[in-house]
């Protein structure tokens, strides 16, 4: 009896300790190993870091030339100090990984179509549909590419051969008690870092800017409407004015540049689920003040570029420091450099350039084996990619692939038939091989504007728009990226992939890129709009391009005299919407008094005396953007109804078209009987919105009305897990300076001022610069982001400077 | 008496060994403990040493981080509150203790 109760007493034992190491899936949701996961000598209360971190004990490390010096200031930014470029890149990796390990490994896996390793296939599949999506448009294509390129580059394979050894140097240190929080929680370990990693992350930066387009939807359009309605619905280029750079009869083009390219119009019309497409929200502002309008009489540079509200942060901040090397900035945790920031005499600061760098191809395969497809008349055989997926709680799964010359084929029989590209081919600028980490390495070491220039002569992806300043008392500013020769219409609509002459003939030289360098009107400035004046000899077509925001800056600016640093801070926060004053007259003048009810007539009242600012505490942004947003479904019905791909047109054409020509047949709403105009649609829009508010307080009882709770900001952890995210309280709108939307915003703020005796910067972004949910650093920048109070980040010039405001020092040596 | 000496020798030596082996090294540590020290209540003793080893850890983690990761941690797991994550790590801990002390003092029981 005793020997029973021993033998079920001890199965208890054991029974209950495996079940503790053990991760289980609960109804769906992971459980991690609750005995591991909660023990507090290695679990999670392993990751709670005090706040007060004194110096960490010296390192050796395997791979270090010469001694390196972290010295890292209050924010918890290291500033790296090595004798050369390797150590440099080395250390770049070491320190990014300590603090943002995690992250890096889960952008590359989601980047590479991987994230079904860690977190399984997801409901309904989603996740496994999210990552083969990803490796049908080419990442690891583009990213093996970019790889092959990298290593006939003597700078690119030293950065990210070094970086590379670094942060494997870190994870080689890690036990399951030091790592990161979320290995903890879903319970699987990092492996060992590569550089193919440095290159997908570019890849991955590239999608989320570049890789829009519109030409099925532009197709589509060209079938159902014609060609007169589509240039009237989507104009290449609105009617905005103030473009990035202006100077008429300039340009000159180096490459002949033919007059049209025939279309390929697909026989059908079929109803598809479409990509998922960068939110408009995602735009960027940057501006560079000559010293004739700044207080100091030397140069001033701003830049917040917008990007997805994720944290940890997009961005890291760090100081590279070596006998060559003094630079300061941003940087995106898994790349070498700094992408973002200040040399000792040049600051430089991105937005996106918005081209399209996108086409789609019919493809005419020779049967269904899809082994052969047409070119010119031959039959060429296409190569076909098996893809492993090895699915966390799932067998592998495989997936074939089939590339043509033009590039993979996304959409077939076997993944989203139903998508109207089934069969297509996609072409993507990032595809090809470039040299994009050389830019950055040469960027990061220019002292001037030809330094400047010259960095950016190979520089082909993600294509952006930099401003540049220096303490020469110059400011400039360069569209930098590999831009397609287009003819005439060629990539607004789907192409003949049959024939080899509706391909990319030729890129535009670097010469003949849009470039301007110290304009008389004393700043340079970029917000996503039109690039370029009417008289620029290439072609240029887009998804859509900015209408207010750079209308703004440019109003604000011009109106700067002794611009301090603290005014280019405060107009980085600016929330007055351009888009509310240049249409609510016209547009309230459409409400007339007896089709309005009582409080709609109050509300309009308001309106017309609101002061066109989104402040948080207000309510007339709510009512606006509301109206606005109604006016788009009401307009464009036939549009978001059609059982085909079609695209709205644009908010600033919508409102254009609305007042200029009030009888457009798209205004008739096809659900009435009535034969309605733009005034009925204003009007009719109005109501819904004033019911839709009223909706909103019955649903949040115990929310004031006011435009931050209405907005509802969030930065969300990169698993979308709500305990990990962060909420925020701030104004601005994405036609605002302060472009903070619901998920969308400044990613990182700064502003630079170039002074002969040396640089001095401001900067701050929504998160910290530690990854780890349990320090004090994961979300410590996120107040002073909110309200524009921008920390002095120092550039130190060795790492005595530092040592008085530093919170610790990190010694790194060879074995 | 025995009680007290048990409960202490638990957590000293868990705590040491924990510092450098895998969590369920509180186990053995308790299982021999159970053993060596058989007290009237062994289940009780492992339980509460364990618990209250970890309670205590996991509370001077705590104490020096400003972070809210225990609470963060709370709405991930679905209990609540910080408070209820001790009560959660109190109870595995305190679990696999009371278990392997219980296991122990039965087998030197058979002898």
């Amino acid at each position: 009896m005793r020997i029973i109760k021993l033998l079920v007493s001890l199965f208890l034992t054991i029974g209950l300790i495996v079940f503790l190491d053990s991760r289980w899936v609960i109804m769906g949701s992971p459980i991690p190993p609750l005995g591991k996961f909660l023990s507090p000598f290695q679990g999670f209360w392993n990751n709670l870091e005090p706040d007060d971190v004194t110096d960490s004990d010296p390192l050796t490390l395997r791979g270090v030339k010469n001694a390196i010096t972290v010295v890292y200031d209050t924010l918890a930014i290291p500033h790296i100090f090595a004798s050369n470029d390797m150590d440099v890149y080395f250390a770049q990796g070491y320190v990014t990984a300590r603090d943002r390990l995690w992250q890096m490994e889960f952008m590359t896996h989601a980047a590479a179509g991987r994230v079904s390793e860690i977190i399984g296939a997801g409901p309904d599949g989603v996740i496994l549909d999210y990552d083969r999506g990803q490796r049908r448009l080419g990442m690891v294509y583009a990213a093996k590419h970019a790889l092959e390129a990298l290593k006939q580059n003597q700078d690119e394979m030293i950065m990210v051969e070094k970086y590379t050894e670094g942060v494997n140097a870190y994870i080689a240190s890690l036990s399951y008690e030091s790592l990161p929080f979320e290995y903890k929680l879903l319970d699987y370990r990092p492996e060992p870092w590569t550089a193919l990693k440095c290159a997908l992350l570019i890849k991955s930066m590239a999608q989320s800017l570049c890789m829009s387009d519109k030409d099925m939807e532009m197709t589509n359009s060209l079938k159902l409407f014609g060609a007169d309605t589509v240039d009237l619905l989507y104009p290449d280029r609105e009617d905005v004015g103030d473009p990035i750079v202006d100077h008429p009869g300039n340009w000159k083009a180096s490459r002949s540049i033919p007059d049209s390219i025939p279309l390929a119009l697909p026989a059908d019309l079929i109803k598809l689920i479409r990509l998922p497409r960068p939110d408009p929200g995602i735009g960027s502002n940057n501006w560079a003040l000559s010293g004739q309008r700044t207080a100091s009489g030397h140069p001033l540079l701003s830049g917040d570029p917008h990007l997805n509200l994720n944290i940890p942060a997009i961005w890291y901040a760090i100081q590279l420091h070596t006998p060559n090397i003094s630079v300061i900035g941003a940087a995106l945790p898994g790349v070498p450099g700094i992408v973002i920031g200040s040399t000792d005499s040049l600051a430089w600061s991105i937005t996106n350039s918005q081209r399209d760098l996108v086409d789609w191809y019919a493809i005419t395969f020779q049967d269904a084996r899809r082994e052969r497809f047409l070119l010119d008349g031959e039959w060429i055989p296409t190569v076909k990619d098996v893809e492993h997926f090895r699915v966390r709680d799932h067998e592998e799964v495989m997936d074939t692939i089939v590339f043509t010359d033009w590039g993979p084929i996304p959409y077939d029989d076997h993944y989203h038939p139903d998508d109207n590209r089934n069969q297509y081919a996609f072409r993507w600028v990032a595809h090809d091989p470039s040299h994009d980490l050389a830019g950055i390495y040469k960027l990061n070491r220019a002292k001037n504007l030809k330094a400047f220039d010259d960095a950016l002569q190979t520089y082909a992806s993600p294509a952006m728009n930099f401003a540049v300043a220096s303490t020469k008392g110059d400011i400039g500013m360069r569209i930098a990226g590999r831009f397609p020769v287009r003819r005439h219409n060629e990539g607004r609509f789907v192409l003949d992939g049959t024939r080899r002459s509706s391909g990319w003939q030729a890129f535009i030289p670097a010469e003949d890129q849009i470039a301007s360098l110290n304009p008389a009107r004393g700043f340079e400035s970029s917000a996503n709009q039109y690039p370029v004046d009417s008289t620029y000899p290439y072609y240029i077509t887009a998804t859509s391009f900015e209408a207010y925001r750079n209308r703004r800056i440019n109003e604000r600016l011009k109106s700067m005299t002794a611009a301090t640093p603290g005014d280019m801070m405060a107009l980085q926060m600016d929330h007055f919407s351009l888009m509310a004053d240049e249409n609510l007259p016209w547009m309230l003048a459409q409400l007339d008094a007896k089709s309005i009810p009582e409080e709609g007539r109050r509300i309009a009242q308001s309106l017309s005396e609101w002061d066109r600012m989104n402040t948080p505490d207000q309510t007339m942004p709510i009512y606006f953007a509301l109206w606005i947003r109604n006016v788009l479904t009401l307009s464009w019905d036939e549009i978001s109804e059609a059982n085909v791909m079609l695209e709205r047109p644009t908010t600033f054409t919508t409102l254009r078209l609305l007042k200029t020509q009030p009888t457009l047949s798209f205004f008739d709403r096809q659900a009435t009987p009535e034969k309605e105009q733009a005034g009925d649609i204003l009007r009719q829009s109005f109501i819904l919105a004033v019911d839709e508010v009223n909706r909103w307080k019955k649903e949040h009882p115990d929310l004031d009305l006011t435009w931050t709770n209405f907005k509802d900001t969030r930065i969300n952890h990169l698993l979308r897990l709500g305990p990990l995210s962060e909420s925020v309280m701030g104004g601005g709108s994405a036609d605002a300076i302060n472009a903070l939307s619901r998920n969308h915003g400044p990613s990182w703020r700064m502003v630079v001022s170039l002074e002969p005796s040396g640089i001095r910067m401001w900067a701050t972004y929504p998160g910290g610069q530690s990854g780890n949910a349990g320090s004090f650093y994961y979300n410590n920048l996120i107040p002073s982001w909110e309200q524009g109070r921008l920390y002095e980040l120092q550039m130190l010039a060795d790492p005595t400077e530092g040592s008085e405001h530093a919170l610790y020092t990190l010694h790194i040596s060879n074995e | 008496m025995r009680f007290i000496v048990q409960f202490i020798a638990i957590v000293i030596t868990a705590h040491l060994l924990g510092l450098f082996l895998p969590w369920y090294a509180c186990a053995a540590v308790a299982f021999i403990a159970g053993y060596f020290l058989k007290s009237s209540q062994n289940f009780l003793a492992g339980f509460l040493a364990i618990a209250v080893l970890w309670t205590f850890n996991a509370w001077m983690a705590d104490l020096d981080s400003s972070s809210s990761l225990p609470l963060r941690v709370a709405q991930l797991l679905g209990v609540g509150s910080a408070g209820m994550v001790y009560v959660l790590t109190a109870v595995v801990g305190g679990l696999v203790g009371g278990f392997a002390t219980m296991s122990g003092a039965m087998l030197k029981t058979e002898n």
